[in-house]
């Protein structure tokens, strides 16, 4: 046993003090590696910082909305004048500018303009003042407070994406307004204001990028997640209890799982053009219903929730399962019993993961049809929520980006701060579930 | 330290193994008196009864020592345990040779009986037979009360029954010089009161035993020898 | 001779409870258990000793069918429990475990509380008429299990949150819990420390009073303690199998010897 040649040679042994060379460079290449980690860690935070300040700078404007808020008395003389002519919102414009005018002159401002420039600042503010005194009469007489959305021009030229260098006099921004706005500006009859209409509004017609507003396409993905949660969850749960405890593993439930795990890496677009053909072209459902964005969704969901949730349950311990039977317990007593509260965390998290993945999945809805001028109003009751004509968040985000107007685009980067916003909080949520129902075993 | 072993029957199985020894212990006191008594009496069929009793004894003790095999086979005792199991096999070793020197007293008693008397020479060897017979006792006694105090002073004891052998060396001796008649007679009762002597040396071993048991370590051979008869004169 | 023999060691009955003949056991075209025929007799704590893949395991869970669970494994021969063959095609698995229970190597009780663990056979079972026959089942199920002491006072805590030997404890309470008449057991010591260990060993001395107790083990010294009979399997055969003092102290076979003395792995 004690064979002398099996002994190490006797080389000199170095004391503990002085490290060797091989030492020395092991060391030098564990403190090498942890530098090229960090340097990995420090360009991806780089990225993330650089994504969301450009996020937060180029999107935070579409949430502000320049308005001309101004007070004037309309009397009932007036109104009757008014409503004898033949343009009658040109007379109330009249009315306006006189009104505007006047507050500008008291303030001692004197700057040169006319209804065409009132124009090009907020559109038509006649009709706007007309259907006001025509829906409340009895204001007539009394001071009345007007709060009325300047164009989107008039935000660039405020948040300085139009200066008075880069102008180009067109029809819808001359130089000579600029000087009005700084007029009225002064005035304090400018100012912004927190867009409400941005995130309770419906889209608007290509020409108003001021008034489009992502609510009506908020509802439309509400709509798709139910209809992808009631369907993926449930399917998506029973397929994968019986794939990992029931089936018998032949060449059938093998074929089946290498093709769902196939399922989760088929681009989306390829589930967009199977739902153009199955469920509007053969099954007739309407076109850009939130109901069939919901079905192609949930196709293409399902085999990220089966995944994940064969994998939850795979990670319970066999031991519960054997525990279980042990003691005289069924096989399907066995799993809902134990396995299923035991995967629960897990499956949950797949589900939401799921979900928020659909909620910002854009493709499909591209050829289902789904964009476009199509999210134009609220639908009228929940059934018909599913069935109306809507957009979703993402898709509502590409159209307003392939819009013309500059003002869609910060409508485009202002949506997509409020899609982050609704994914953080299903994480958050899907954190907070995991946390609260593991358990340790 | 506590008494009782997580598993009860461990417990069990030594207690029975000890009961055992006290019952051989017990056996072999019987069997040193009862072989004294038939000698001073010269009662033939007391001796017989005596010879046919260590067929028990023997088997008893290939009873202990098969348990105690069984005992380290299963349990693999170790520590005080395994001091336990040892002492048994010693211990039980050491009364099986008793037993055999009891048998063999009875054994002469058998032949003594047909000669004359020698003397008084049969009382003092009950009393030394009497004298170890107690010693038995009290180290059986020590041993079960893990009485290392009571084992020390059986193992002093010995030296009288060392100096009880020594007398009635002498005392034989001038009797077969004084008659050759009576060598005979006088070399058996010799060998007997030789055996007694060799007896109180087994029971001192069983006293070893038992120290050796309470305190881990074999008390030192520095006893006093009072056996002097193999020393040159 | 013998009534002087430690009572301990004998074996109560002679009440055969399990008796298996030429049972063959196959993991897909693997042979793992080869002719094993063993009569296991009633109120007695058989041990199955044997190297890694001997099939002392796979022999064990025969007897509640628990290979039933693994599809390629398939059970030839002929199992009986009080000479009712299990392998009946009319015996439903599920009935036959609630009759022979069974505890694993690892401890494993779910992560419930200590009462619904317990509960949870009764319950599934009906054994319980209302929730105070249930209370005390599981009173009796826990000190059975010995570890009633231990665990009354918070009888709704996590039964995740004991000890190791407490864990086990808790599922031989958990296993006794739906009245078996045979209790199977995988190495329940192995994950335990030393005085753990020697705490279910008195346990399972003390249920044989009530069962017929198997118990596969690693430890060669285990199964000298606990059990009264014992059985050698090695490459699936049953090598030898009797009184667990005489296959210690004086094996018949070569094989036996040279395994339990550390001369074979």
């Amino acid at each position: 046993m004690t064979d002398a040649s099996l002994s190490p040679a006797a080389a000199p042994r170095a004391g503990l003090i002085a490290t060797d060379a091989r030492t020395r460079k092991r060391n030098a290449a564990e403190k090498r590696f942890r530098a090229y980690g960090i340097c990995a860690i420090g360009v991806g935070l780089l990225f993330l910082v650089f994504l969301f300040t450009s996020i937060l700078r180029s999107g935070l404007p579409a949430f502000t909305q320049t308005v001309i808020d101004i007070e004037f008395t309309v009397t009932q003389e007036q109104f009757d004048t008014a409503e004898g002519k033949m343009l009658k919102t040109k007379e109330y414009e009249k009315l306006f500018i006189a009104a505007l005018e006047g507050q500008l002159q008291e303030r001692g401002l004197e700057v040169a303009f006319d209804g065409k420039a009132i124009q090009r600042l907020v559109g038509k503010p006649g009709g706007t003042i007309r259907s006001y005194l025509q829906a409340n009469p009895d204001r007539l007489g009394a001071p009345i407070s007007f709060e009325l959305a300047a164009a989107s021009r008039v935000d660039g030229y405020l948040n300085g994406r139009i200066t008075r260098d880069s102008l180009v006099d067109s029809r819808f921004l001359q130089a000579s307004d600029l000087d009005l706005i700084d007029a009225l500006q002064q005035a304090d009859i400018i100012k912004g204001a927190f867009n409400w209409n941005f995130i309770t509004g419906t889209d608007s017609g290509v020409d108003n990028p001021g008034g489009a507003g992502l609510g009506a396409s908020v509802i439309g993905s509400f709509f798709m997640m139910l209809v992808v949660l009631f369907l993926s969850l449930p399917i998506g749960v029973a397929a994968s209890i019986y794939l990992e405890e029931f089936a018998p593993k032949n060449r059938w439930t093998d074929l089946i799982e290498v093709n769902i795990s196939n399922l989760a890496a088929v681009p989306s677009i390829v589930f967009g053009i199977l739902g153009l053909a199955v469920f509007i072209q053969f099954a007739g459902l309407p076109q850009s219903a939130p109901l069939v964005g919901g079905l192609v969704l949930t196709l293409m969901t399902l085999p990220t929730i089966i995944i994940s949730t064969r994998a939850s349950l795979a990670a319970v311990p066999p031991s519960i399962r054997d525990a279980a039977l042990g003691v005289g317990a069924s096989k399907m007593q066995s799993v809902f019993h134990h396995v299923l509260p035991l995967a629960m965390p897990g499956i949950l998290t797949g589900t939401i993961i799921g979900l928020a993945q659909a909620l910002g999945e854009t493709a499909p809805l591209l050829l289902i049809g789904m964009v476009g001028f199509v999210a134009r109003e609220y639908p009228e009751g929940f059934l018909s929520g599913f069935t109306d004509a809507n957009s979703a968040m993402p898709a509502q985000i590409y159209t307003w980006a392939s819009r013309a107007d500059p003002g869609f685009y910060e409508k485009a980067w202002g949506g997509i701060i409020i899609l982050l916003l609704f994914l953080i909080t299903m994480n958050a949520i899907a954190v907070v579930l995991r946390r609260r129902f593991e358990r340790r075993w | 330290m506590q008494d009782q072993h997580i598993a009860s029957a461990f417990d069990r199985d030594l207690e029975a193994i000890q009961a055992q020894i006290m019952k051989m212990g017990g056996l072999v006191e019987n069997a040193i008196m009862e072989a004294a008594i038939s000698l001073e009496t010269r009662d033939e069929e007391r001796a017989e009864a005596v010879r046919s009793a260590d067929k028990a004894i023997d088997n008893l003790e290939e009873l202990i020592n098969e348990e105690a095999a069984r005992v380290i086979a299963l349990r693999a005792p170790i520590a005080v345990d395994l001091r336990l199991v040892l002492s048994v096999i010693k211990v039980s070793a050491n009364l099986e040779r008793i037993g055999d020197y009891a048998k063999n007293l009875a054994k002469r008693t058998s032949v003594l009986s047909q000669m004359a008397p020698v003397d008084d020479s049969a009382g003092a060897l009950r009393r030394m037979a009497k004298e170890v017979e107690r010693m038995l006792k009290d180290a059986l006694d020590a041993y079960v009360n893990r009485d290392a105090e009571l084992a020390q002073d059986v193992i002093d004891r010995d030296t009288e029954v060392d100096q009880m052998y020594n007398a009635l060396f002498r005392e034989f001796l001038t009797f077969m010089m004084e008659d050759p008649r009576n060598i005979t007679a006088c070399m058996h009762l010799h060998f007997i009161a030789k055996n007694i002597e060799r007896m109180g040396d087994h029971v001192t071993s069983i006293a070893e035993q038992v120290v050796y048991l309470v305190t881990g370590t074999i008390p030192d051979e520095a006893r006093t020898k009072a056996d002097k008869t193999s020393l040159p004169a | 001779m013998n009534d002087m023999r430690i009572l301990e060691r004998d074996v109560d009955t002679k009440e055969v409870k399990i008796a298996a003949r030429d049972v063959q056991v196959y993991y897909g075209t693997n042979h793992a258990i080869k002719d094993v025929s063993v009569d296991i007799e009633d109120k007695t704590v058989t041990a199955f000793i044997g190297p890694s893949g001997c099939g002392k395991s796979t022999f064990l869970r025969c007897i509640n069918r628990m290979n039933d669970t693994i599809d390629v494994c398939r059970v030839t021969g002929d199992i009986r429990i009080d000479n009712q063959d299990i392998y009946d095609p009319r015996v439903d698995p599920v009935q036959l475990r609630a009759k022979v229970g069974m505890v694993f190597q690892k401890p494993n009780p779910f992560p419930k509380s200590i009462y619904d663990n317990v509960a949870y056979g009764p319950r599934i079972h009906g054994l319980a008429r209302n929730k105070a026959d249930l209370d005390d089942i599981v009173e009796k199920s826990l000190r059975r299990g010995a570890i009633w002491d231990e665990v009354k006072d918070r009888l709704n805590a996590p039964g995740t949150g004991l000890s190791g030997g407490q864990q086990q404890r808790l599922c031989i309470a958990r296993a006794v819990a739906t009245e078996p008449e045979v209790l199977l057991m995988d190495e329940p010591c192995s994950a335990l420390d030393p005085i753990a260990t020697a705490q279910i060993e008195e346990l399972i001395d003390e249920l044989r009073q009530s069962y017929s107790v198997v118990i596969v083990t690693h430890s060669m010294q285990q199964a000298a303690r606990v059990s009264q009979k014992t059985a050698f399997f090695h490459l699936g055969n049953l090598v030898e199998y009797g009184e667990t003092g005489t296959i210690f102290t004086n094996p018949v076979d070569p094989r036996t010897e040279s395994y339990i003395t550390g001369r074979i792995g």
